[in-house]
C-alpha cells in the first residue's frame, strides 16, 4: 500500500474528528499530525463571518432606531421617561366589578392599593395596585374597553403561600406549585374569579440578568407568535431575547423588552388559546413611538395627548388585537 | 481554582477599554468598537458551553443586544468590561438551559456557568488562546482561509470544497495542510 502524504494523513484524522466530534481520541497518526488535529478541533468553534456581520448590522440598526426615537432636542440631563414607581409593563385589567378585583389583588398577592379614581356612579375609572416591585392597573370595563381575560406571570418569594392565598381569595386552582415545571422554577397556576390566569412562580435555578427580575410580567399567548417579534421590534424598538422555537418554527417562549421593561410571549396551542391584553408601557417619546408603531402596522386607538396626570399618552392596537397604552412621564405632579 | 480579581489600578489597556465604553455610553453608534473587541471572546465562551452552532449564535446575539440596552447602567470600577459581558452570557446560558429543560424534561439545575470573576485562570487563558487562533485564521491567505471556513465552519467534505473552488481534491488537502501548519507554527510562536 503506498504511503500517504502528510496532507492525506492529516485529512483522514480531520475527517474522523469531524465525524465524531465528541470523541477525544483520534486515529493513530504521527505526533506532528496529532498536534495539528488538536488545533483543528478548536476551529469547529470558529464563528460564521456572515453571522458576525449580520449581528453587527442588527446592532447598528438598533442604535440608529434608538437615536431616532430619542427625545429631541437632546437634553443635557437624562430624561426620566418612566414614572419612578412604574418599572414594569403593566397589565391593565378592565373587569366588571373593579372594587372586588382590587380586594382580590390585595389579599391574594399582598398588593397595595395606591391610587383609586372613582366615577360618579361608584365604578372605578382607574386604579393601581403595587405588587412586589411592580404595578398592576385596572378599571371597570365599559363599551369602549370591554373585559378581557389576560395572563400574568408573577415572581414571588414563596409560590406556595401566594398560591394558597389566591385560592382563599376565590381563585380556581389550575395546578398547585410544583418543582417539576420544566422552567426550573417552582410554578403553579390559578384562575381568578374574573377569568384571568396567573402563573405564580418562585425563581429557583437561574440568576437574573443585569436588569433584575420584575414581579409582574404580562404573558401573551398568540397565534403565530413568531410574527409578533418583527412587529414589536419595528413598532416599539423592542428587543426579543431568549427566543426559543420548536423545530417547526413555533415560538415556545420569548421575552421581549421595551425600553427596559419586559413581557413574555408564546404560541397559543391546545388548551392555551390566544389572549388579547391591555398593556401600559412607558417609552422615551410617545409621539415618536406612536408614529413608528403605525408605520409598522399598528392601528390607531388614541392619538398622542397630554394627560392631566402628567403623562404624554396615546394608544394603539397591534395586529394580534392587544391594546397598548403608550406613555412618557413629563415630570408633572400626579393626581 | 477560582480566581477572584479585585478592582485593580487600570492598565493602559484597561484605560483604552474604559474610553471605548464611555464613548459608547454617550454615543451608542460607537458600540461597534466594543463589539469588534469582544465578539470572539463572547462567542467562544458560549460556543464552548452549548451543543450546537445555532444556539451559540442565538445566545451571542442575546448577549450583545442586552449589553447594548444596558450599557447606560454599566459602571466602570476597574474590572474588565469582559467581566460584565461574561456575566450577561452566564445568565443567558442559564436561561437557555431553563428553556431547553422545559422542552426535554432535563433536571432542574442548570450546568455550571461561572461568571468572569469565577472563571479560572485556565478558562481565561483558553478564551484568549482561542481568540488568538480566530484572529490568525483571518490573516491566512485567501484560498487557505476559505478552505478552513468551508471545512470547519460549514463542515463540507474535501470533495464538496474541491467542486466549489474548482480545484482537485489533492489541492484542497494541500491548502488545508498548509493553513493548519501555519496556524500551529504561529500559535507556538514560530514561523510557518
Amino acid at each position: 500500500m503506498p504511503k500517504r502524504s502528510p496532507a492525506e494523513q492529516l485529512d483522514l484524522a480531520i475527517s474522523a474528528m469531524l465525524a465524531r466530534p465528541r470523541q477525544r481520541s483520534m486515529p493513530r497518526t504521527s505526533p506532528s499530525i496529532a498536534k495539528i488535529v488538536t488545533l483543528a478541533r478548536s476551529l469547529r468553534d470558529l464563528p460564521r463571518p456572515e453571522f458576525r456581520s449580520a449581528l453587527k448590522a442588527d446592532l447598528q440598526r438598533r442604535t440608529s432606531m434608538k437615536e431616532a426615537a430619542a427625545p429631541s432636542p437632546a437634553p443635557k440631563k437624562p430624561v426620566q421617561f418612566r414614572r419612578p414607581d412604574f418599572p414594569n409593563i403593566a397589565p391593565y385589567f378592565l373587569v366588571s366589578g373593579a372594587p372586588k378585583f382590587i380586594e382580590f389583588l390585595v389579599f391574594a398577592f399582598e398588593g397595595t392599593e395606591r391610587i383609586r379614581v372613582p366615577r360618579p356612579d361608584g365604578a372605578i375609572m382607574h386604579a393601581e395596585v403595587a405588587i412586589g416591585n411592580s404595578v398592576i392597573e385596572l378599571g371597570d370595563a365599559n363599551e369602549d374597553y370591554p373585559q378581557r381575560s389576560m395572563t400574568t406571570h408573577l415572581y414571588v418569594p414563596d409560590a406556595d403561600a401566594t398560591y394558597a392565598r389566591a385560592l382563599k381569595a376565590g381563585a380556581t386552582p389550575i395546578h398547585a406549585p410544583t418543582d417539576d415545571h420544566p422552567s426550573g422554577d417552582r410554578w403553579g397556576e390559578a384562575k381568578d374569579p374574573f377569568g384571568n390566569t396567573w402563573y405564580i412562580a418562585t425563581r429557583k435555578s437561574w440568576t437574573p440578568g443585569p436588569e433584575g427580575v420584575l414581579t409582574v410580567q404580562p404573558y401573551l399567548h398568540l397565534r403565530d407568535a413568531h410574527n409578533m417579534i418583527p412587529f414589536i421590534e419595528a413598532a416599539f424598538g423592542a428587543q426579543a431575547t431568549g427566543v426559543h422555537k420548536s423545530p417547526d418554527g413555533l415560538v415556545r417562549h420569548a421575552t421581549i423588552g421595551i425600553a427596559g421593561a419586559t413581557f413574555e410571549i408564546d404560541e397559543a396551542q391546545g388548551e392555551v388559546q390566544p389572549t388579547q391584553s391591555y398593556l401600559h408601557v412607558y417609552v422615551p417619546d410617545t409621539d415618536a413611538v406612536y408614529a413608528q408603531a403605525l408605520r409598522a402596522g399598528a392601528t390607531a386607538v388614541t392619538p398622542p395627548y397630554t394627560a392631566p396626570y402628567g403623562d404624554r399618552a396615546a394608544a394603539v392596537s397591534d395586529p394580534f388585537g392587544n391594546t397598548w397604552f403608550l406613555a412618557t412621564y413629563l415630570g408633572a405632579g400626579r393626581p | 481554582m477560582a480566581v477572584r480579581r479585585p478592582a485593580q489600578k487600570p492598565s493602559p489597556k484597561g484605560l483604552d477599554e474604559h474610553l471605548l465604553v464611555r464613548a459608547a455610553q454617550s454615543d451608542p453608534a460607537k458600540f461597534d468598537a466594543l463589539y469588534e473587541l469582544y465578539f470572539h471572546r463572547v462567542y467562544y465562551f458560549l460556543s464552548a458551553r452549548v451543543r450546537d452552532r445555532a444556539t451559540a449564535e442565538d445566545l451571542t446575539s442575546e448577549v450583545f443586544h442586552k449589553a447594548l440596552a444596558n450599557l447606560p447602567n454599566y459602571e466602570w470600577r476597574g474590572a474588565p468590561f469582559a467581566a460584565w459581558l461574561f456575566r450577561i452570557a452566564s445568565n443567558a446560558l442559564a436561561d437557555q438551559y431553563k428553556r431547553s429543560s422545559r422542552e426535554h424534561s432535563l433536571p432542574d439545575d442548570p450546568p455550571e456557568t461561572s461568571t468572569h470573576q469565577d472563571l479560572s485562570s485556565r478558562d481565561l487563558e483558553a478564551i484568549d488562546h482561542q481568540v488568538q487562533l480566530f484572529g490568525l485564521v483571518n490573516k491566512l491567505p485567501a484560498a487557505q482561509r476559505r478552505v478552513i471556513y468551508e471545512r470547519f465552519v460549514d463542515q463540507r467534505t474535501i470533495r464538496e470544497i474541491a467542486d466549489r473552488l474548482k480545484k482537485s481534491e489533492g489541492a484542497i488537502k494541500q491548502l488545508q495542510f498548509r493553513a493548519l501548519q501555519t496556524l500551529r507554527a504561529q500559535m507556538e510562536g514560530g514561523h510557518a
